[in-house]
C-alpha cells in the first residue's frame, strides 16, 4: 500500500477540446495541477466544469487535448484503468451504492485488492485474509473522515452531509495519488460545509495528495485553493492564485457578476 | 472474535436446519424427496440467476438454455452416443461447458446491459431448443434421452447397487439423490454467498446501482458483466445435471423459455439479491404445481389432471397462483420473501429489547436495517 509515499505526478491537462455533436463543452483547456496542491476549477453553471471532470476519470474522450498524470497518458485509459493509476473521484450528485458505508468504502479498495470470482468463491484463506485487512484500513479511513460511527449502517438512512462523505471517503479508500472533488459541499449547511473543509485540509495534510476541486462556494475555493482556473462557456479564461483570479476583471464579468468580492462563506 | 457464542448464535440456525434436512429422508416418502430434490436444483439454479439478474441487475431469459446445456451435457457425456466417460466426471465437464456457453456469449454478455440483455438471451432459448429438437445424434430428438445414473467410487445413485438399508430405511434413488442434492446445494450456498460478500460481489452491486461509480472506482466493467454471466451459467449447469438425475430423462420441451419464466419468478418472488430468497423462491415455485396437481382432488376450483373439461388443471392453477404471489409481492414487499423475512425478524428482535436501556437502541430504521445486513455483531462490537 503507498499512502503517503512520494509526491503524485503533476497531472498535466493540455488543450483538451469536448464537442458534443454540437456543443463546444470544452474549448482548448490548458492547465497544470502541481503536485501535492489543491487546485480549484471554477466557473459558471454549463461552463464545463464536469465535463472537464469526466475527462479527467476518463469517462468521456477527448475530441483533442490531452491529459497526462506523470508519464501515463490518461485519455486513452478506461476509467477503471485510470482509477488503478490512483485518480479517485466523487460526483456532483451523491452516487454510492447498496448497502452499508462499509460495503461503499470497501469499493473503493476494489482497485488495490485482487480476489477474484473463484477466490472469493472458495472463501481462499488469502481472499479472507485480504478482505480482512482492507476492512481494516476502510474502518481508519471511515474515522478520518468522521464516519467512523457510522460504518455498518446502510448508507440509505444517513443524512444529506455524511453521505457526502462516504462519496469522499470511498474515494479516499483507493489510496488516490490525486483525489476530484465535484462540488463537495454543494446543499450542505454552513456547519457541514466548515466539517467538509476541515476534513479536506486534513487529508491533503497528512495523505499529501493533489486535490481537483469544482465548487460553487467561493469561501471555500479562497480558502483552500492553492491555484484557481476559472472555465466560462468551455474555455479557460483566467489562472492564478485565488487573490489574482477574484481580481482579474475578466473573472469579475463572467462569473461573478459586476459586484467586486466574495459574498458566500 | 474469539468469543463462541455469538458464532454458534449466528451459525446455529443454519446448522439446525441442515441436520433437519438430512434427516428428511428417513421420515418422508417418494413424492415428498422428488419435491425437495426438484427444489434443491431449481434453487441452484436459482441463486446462479439471482446473481447475475437480482445482483449485478443483467436480466436473463436463456436460464433454460444453460440448464439444459448442463443437463444434456451430463446425459451425452456420460452416455452411450456419446464419450461414455465416468458419470462423476461428466458432470463436472458439463458444469464446466455451461460455462464456456456462457463464456461464448460473453462478448454480448458483457457489453449489453440489463434489461437489453433480456432480449438477446431470449435468441439462446430458441437456439437451444431447436438444436435439442434437431440434433438427434446428441440429444435424442423430441423423446429426449434417459439420464445414466451418477456414480461416484462404485457407489451409484439408484436403485440398488450397492443395495443400501439405513436404520432400517432403504435407499432408493430418492433417497440417496437427496443427499447428493443437498452436498451440491451446500457448495452452491457457501460459494454464492462468498462471492457475494467479497470482492466480486460488491463490485456486481456497483455496476447494478451505478455503472459511472463502479467504472470510476476500478471496476472492470465489461468484464465484471461477463464473469458474472459465465459464473451464473455455471450454476445453472449444476442445477442441469441435478434435474437431469432426479427427472432421469431429459426432454427438449421441457427447457423452453417458460422455464426461464419460471427462474425469474423465483427470484422476484424469493428477493433480489440474496442466496436465501433465491432459495425460497425457488422451493415456492417448485414445490406449488406438484403439491397442487397431488392435491387437486381436495382442492376446490381446481379439476383432476388429464379430466380435460375445459376447467382449470393444477398446473395452471399453480401459474395463476405464484403469478398472484409476484403481483402481491412487488406491490407488498419488493424485496421478496427475502425482505420480508428480515422485516420481521427485526421486529421481533427489536420487541423484547425495547424496555432495555434507551441510549444503546438506534432509532427503528436504522435497527431494522442494521439487523438486516449480517454485520449486526460488528455494529454492536463498535457502537460505544
Amino acid at each position: 500500500m503507498t499512502a503517503p509515499a512520494a509526491a503524485p505526478p503533476a497531472l498535466d491537462v493540455a488543450g483538451v477540446t469536448v464537442r458534443f455533436a454540437g456543443l463546444l463543452a470544452l474549448d482548448d483547456v490548458s492547465f497544470t495541477v502541481a503536485p501535492g496542491t489543491v487546485h480549484a476549477v471554477i466557473g459558471p453553471n454549463g461552463a464545463g466544469k464536469s465535463t472537464c471532470f469526466n475527462v479527467l476519470s476518463g469517462l468521456y474522450r477527448p475530441t483533442a487535448g490531452s491529459v497526462r498524470l506523470g508519464a501515463a497518458e490518461l485519455t486513452r485509459l478506461a476509467p477503471h484503468r485510470i482509477a488503478a493509476l490512483g485518480v479517485a473521484r466523487t460526483f456532483q450528485n451523491i452516487v454510492t451504492t447498496q448497502g452499508t458505508v462499509a460495503d461503499n468504502l470497501m469499493l473503493g479498495r476494489h482497485a488495490l485488492s485482487h480476489a477474484g470470482f473463484a477466490a472469493s468463491a472458495l472463501r481462499l484463506p488469502r481472499a479472507v485474509r485480504e478482505q480482512r485487512a482492507h476492512l481494516a484500513k476502510a474502518r481508519e479511513i471511515a474515522e478520518l473522515t468522521g464516519l467512523g460511527a457510522h460504518f455498518d449502517a446502510p448508507v440509505a438512512l444517513l443524512s444529506y452531509g455524511d453521505r457526502k462523505r462516504v462519496e469522499l471517503a470511498r474515494a479516499l479508500c483507493l489510496e488516490p495519488r490525486v483525489l476530484l472533488l465535484d462540488e463537495p459541499v454543494a446543499g450542505m449547511n454552513a456547519a457541514e460545509r466548515i466539517r467538509m473543509t476541515e476534513v479536506v485540509r486534513e487529508i491533503r495534510a497528512e495523505l499529501g495528495l493533489s486535490v481537483v476541486l469544482v465548487e460553487h462556494d467561493m469561501g471555500l475555493v479562497m480558502r483552500l485553493a492553492d491555484e484557481v482556473t476559472v472555465l466560462d462557456f468551455g474555455r479557460a479564461i483566467a489562472h492564478g492564485t485565488p487573490d489574482e483570479v477574484r481580481r482579474d476583471p475578466e473573472v469579475l464579468r463572467a462569473y461573478l457578476g459586476t459586484t467586486t468580492g466574495e459574498d458566500a462563506a | 472474535m474469539s468469543d463462541l457464542r455469538p458464532h454458534l448464535l449466528k451459525r446455529g440456525p443454519l446448522l439446525l436446519t441442515a441436520l433437519l434436512l438430512c434427516a428428511l429422508p428417513f421420515y418422508l416418502d417418494a413424492f415428498w424427496l422428488r419435491i425437495g430434490l426438484f427444489s434443491m436444483a431449481a434453487a441452484i439454479g436459482a441463486v446462479g440467476l439471482g446473481l447475475l439478474s437480482g445482483t449485478a441487475g443483467q436480466l436473463s431469459l436463456g436460464h433454460a438454455f444453460f440448464l439444459a446445456v448442463g443437463a444434456y451435457g451430463y446425459v451425452w457425456l456420460a452416455g452411450e452416443p456419446g464419450p461414455g466417460l465416468p458419470p462423476a466426471v461428466a458432470a463436472v465437464l458439463a458444469v464446466l461447458l455451461a460455462g464456456a456457453a456462457g463464456g461464448l456469449f460473453s462478448p454480448v454478455a458483457g457489453r449489453v446491459k440489463g434489461i437489453y440483455l433480456g432480449v438477446a438471451t431470449l435468441a439462446l432459448v430458441f437456439l437451444g431448443h431447436h438444436v435439442l429438437l434437431t440434433a438427434d445424434s446428441v440429444t435424442g430428438g423430441f423423446n429426449g434421452r434417459s439420464v445414466p445414473p451418477l456414480e461416484l467410487g462404485g457407489f451409484t445413485f439408484a436403485e440398488s447397487d450397492p443395495e443400501l438399508t439405513v436404520l432400517g430405511v432403504p435407499f432408493g434413488v430418492e433417497e440417496r439423490l437427496w443427499y447428493l442434492g443437498l452436498a451440491l446445494f451446500a457448495v452452491t450456498w457457501f460459494t454464492a454467498r462468498g462471492l457475494l460478500r467479497g470482492r466480486p460481489g460488491r463490485a456486481l452491486v456497483a455496476l447494478r446501482d451505478s455503472e459511472t461509480a463502479a467504472s470510476v472506482m476500478g471496476v472492470h466493467v465489461a468484464r465484471y458483466r461477463s464473469t458474472a454471466f459465465v459464473v451464473s451459467s455455471m450454476y445453472a449447469g449444476l442445477a442441469g445435471v441435478l434435474l437431469a438425475l432426479s427427472f432421469r430423462r431429459v426432454v427438449p420441451d421441457y427447457f423452453s423459455l417458460a422455464l426461464s419464466v419460471d427462474y425469474l419468478a423465483m427470484i422476484v418472488i424469493g428477493g433480489l439479491g440474496s442466496v436465501a430468497g433465491a432459495t425460497a423462491g425457488a422451493v415456492f415455485v417448485t414445490a406449488l404445481p406438484l403439491l397442487m396437481t397431488r392435491y387437486a382432488d381436495q382442492l376446490p376450483l381446481v379439476a383432476a389432471p388429464g379430466s380435460g373439461d375445459g376447467s382449470i388443471g393444477p398446473t395452471e392453477a399453480s401459474r395463476y397462483l405464484y403469478g398472484a404471489a409476484i403481483v402481491v409481492i412487488l406491490l407488498y414487499a419488493p424485496d421478496g420473501l427475502h425482505g420480508l423475512a428480515r422485516r420481521t425478524r427485526a421486529r421481533l428482535r427489536r420487541r423484547p429489547s425495547a424496555p432495555q436501556p434507551p441510549g444503546t437502541g438506534p432509532v427503528p430504521a436504522a435497527a431494522a436495517a442494521s439487523a438486516a445486513s449480517d454485520t449486526t455483531a460488528r455494529a454492536k462490537e463498535h457502537t460505544p
